[in-house]
């Protein structure tokens, strides 16, 4: 059946079976891998995207149910942003990172990476929010995100950090 | 060729498609689609509810709240009258799931589900809660109590849907209690689950309601046990005699997450707990 939404700010129509999940319609058919598939079942938040500003688990989603709706990627946070500069290494237009992408990198919240997406779509749905959460809102908004390389206390200062990017402290 | 999957824009169109006896409502998806992945559902017709408005509201009438099926855990939580009015309700869902899952899921979804660890069900169960069931005559109207009937089983037939929850707003100085246990905070089914609403006057147990989850075919009130305990004085000696009825009330299981004896032994705490730390 045929699917039209907004993806990451521009509007496409698509051709999908109806039992694909927004998932496999993001990354076998439009080919953003950005978002990844984990357990398959929404415990563990690495394929968290944005549906009308809320996070999902996009294992979840049946694509003709976003059918009219506005959607957010991983790919579409780092389209959202200037480039910047990380303070390791210069690489000009190609380090194009939402503040949220270059706190989880400057604060070494990122290990494996495969659960970083999820994390930083679930951090940035929080951040539209809630601007300056607290330490338990920012647990609170990512209790649905499994990370298995970091102790989580990496993520959490990303978070902070981000928050304070983003309100334009630093 | 039919089609397989319909949204569904009017309850009207939503009754018409029910009278199809392979079709399944799909809403939030955060059960069905799992269950649609493992091979546990197969659908003909999957109609799509969860754009249809007049299933989408909370509104607030004559002493009640009314919950349509297809609002969020998320809606609920963050709609001010339910915080004002029935704030055990919201207490409860903030243990349900994640964010994410909180955003998909639906309070009708979850009672239709049926599962005995089913989080909506206890603070819904604690406050008397009706479900609102629709078929091409009309409406009717069910005590939640009376609707669960055990894992994955409602009294709801074919061609009938849950359209919504009716929901007493109950007397402001109940005091709220839930508890979950559990391996972790989030995304976890309960091993066990204890809420309450009580009210005391003048040291003495004026009112109390209690409910448990995932220990009996479905989550239950402990009627037995809020009987003995109106109109009686909170002493150690009536906390045991209250902790001793527990096992009329409930038959857990052993499964996967726990033993029955250690589910005996949790929902016997947690009234324990519940019961001392009611301030006199």
């Amino acid at each position: 059946m045929k699917i039209r939404f907004t993806l990451n700010g521009k509007e496409i129509l698509v051709e999908a079976d109806e039992e694909t999940r927004l998932l496999d319609l993001l990354r076998e058919d439009l080919h953003h891998t950005g978002t990844k598939e984990g357990c398959g079942e929404g415990e563990c938040g690495a394929c968290t995207v944005l549906i009308d500003g809320r996070a999902v688990n996009s294992c979840l989603v049946l694509a003709p149910q976003v059918d009219g709706k506005e959607l957010l990627t991983i790919e579409g946070l780092a389209r959202l942003s200037q480039p910047v500069s990380l303070s390791s290494a210069d690489q000009g237009d190609k380090c194009r990172l939402h503040p949220i992408q270059r706190a989880f990198v400057e604060k070494g919240a990122v290990q494996c990476g495969f659960c970083t997406p999820g994390f930083i779509m679930s951090t940035y749905a929080l951040l539209l929010k809630n601007p300056n959460p607290t330490d338990e809102q920012i647990l609170a908004a990512l209790e649905g995100n499994l990370c298995r390389c970091t102790g989580y206390l990496k993520i959490l200062e990303a978070v902070r950090y981000a928050a304070e990017l983003m309100r334009g402290n630093i | 060729m039919d089609e397989h999957y319909i949204k569904i824009g009017s309850v009207e169109k939503l009754l018409q498609s029910l009278q199809d006896p392979g079709a399944v409502i799909l809403c939030g998806g955060t059960d069905l689609v799992v269950k649609m992945r493992q091979g546990l559902l197969s659908a003909k017709t999957l109609l799509d509810i969860s754009d249809l408005d007049q299933l989408r509201e909370i509104r607030q009438e004559r002493g009640c709240i009314e919950i349509g099926a297809a609002v969020t855990f998320s809606q609920i939580i963050e709609e001010a009258i339910i915080g004002e009015q029935i704030p055990i309700l919201a207490m409860g869902l903030r243990k349900l799931g994640s964010t994410q899952i909180r955003n998909r899921g639906t309070i009708g979804g979850n009672l239709v589900n049926a599962s005995p660890a089913a989080d909506s069900a206890i603070p819904l169960l604690l406050l008397d809660a009706e479900v609102i069931i629709a078929d091409p005559t009309g409406e009717r109207r069910v005590q939640l109590e009376d609707f669960l009937c055990g894992p994955g089983k409602t009294i709801l037939k074919q061609g009938e849907f849950l359209s919504g929850i009716r929901v007493p707003i109950p007397d402001p100085e109940f005091l709220p209690f839930f508890h979950k246990v559990g391996r972790r905070k989030a995304l976890t089914i309960a091993i066990a689950s204890l809420g309450a609403l009580l009210r005391m006057k003048d040291g003495v147990m004026d009112e109390i309601r209690v409910a448990a989850g995932s220990v009996a075919p479905v989550p239950l009130r402990l009627h037995r046990v809020e009987t003995m305990l109106v109109g009686r004085r909170l002493t150690p000696q009536l906390i045991k005699q209250a902790q001793k009825i527990v096992p009329q009330c409930i038959s857990p299981m052993t499964d996967l997450r726990a033993t029955a004896d250690y589910r005996y032994q949790v929902i016997s705490d947690l009234l324990a707990r519940l019961l001392l730390t009611v301030p006199n």
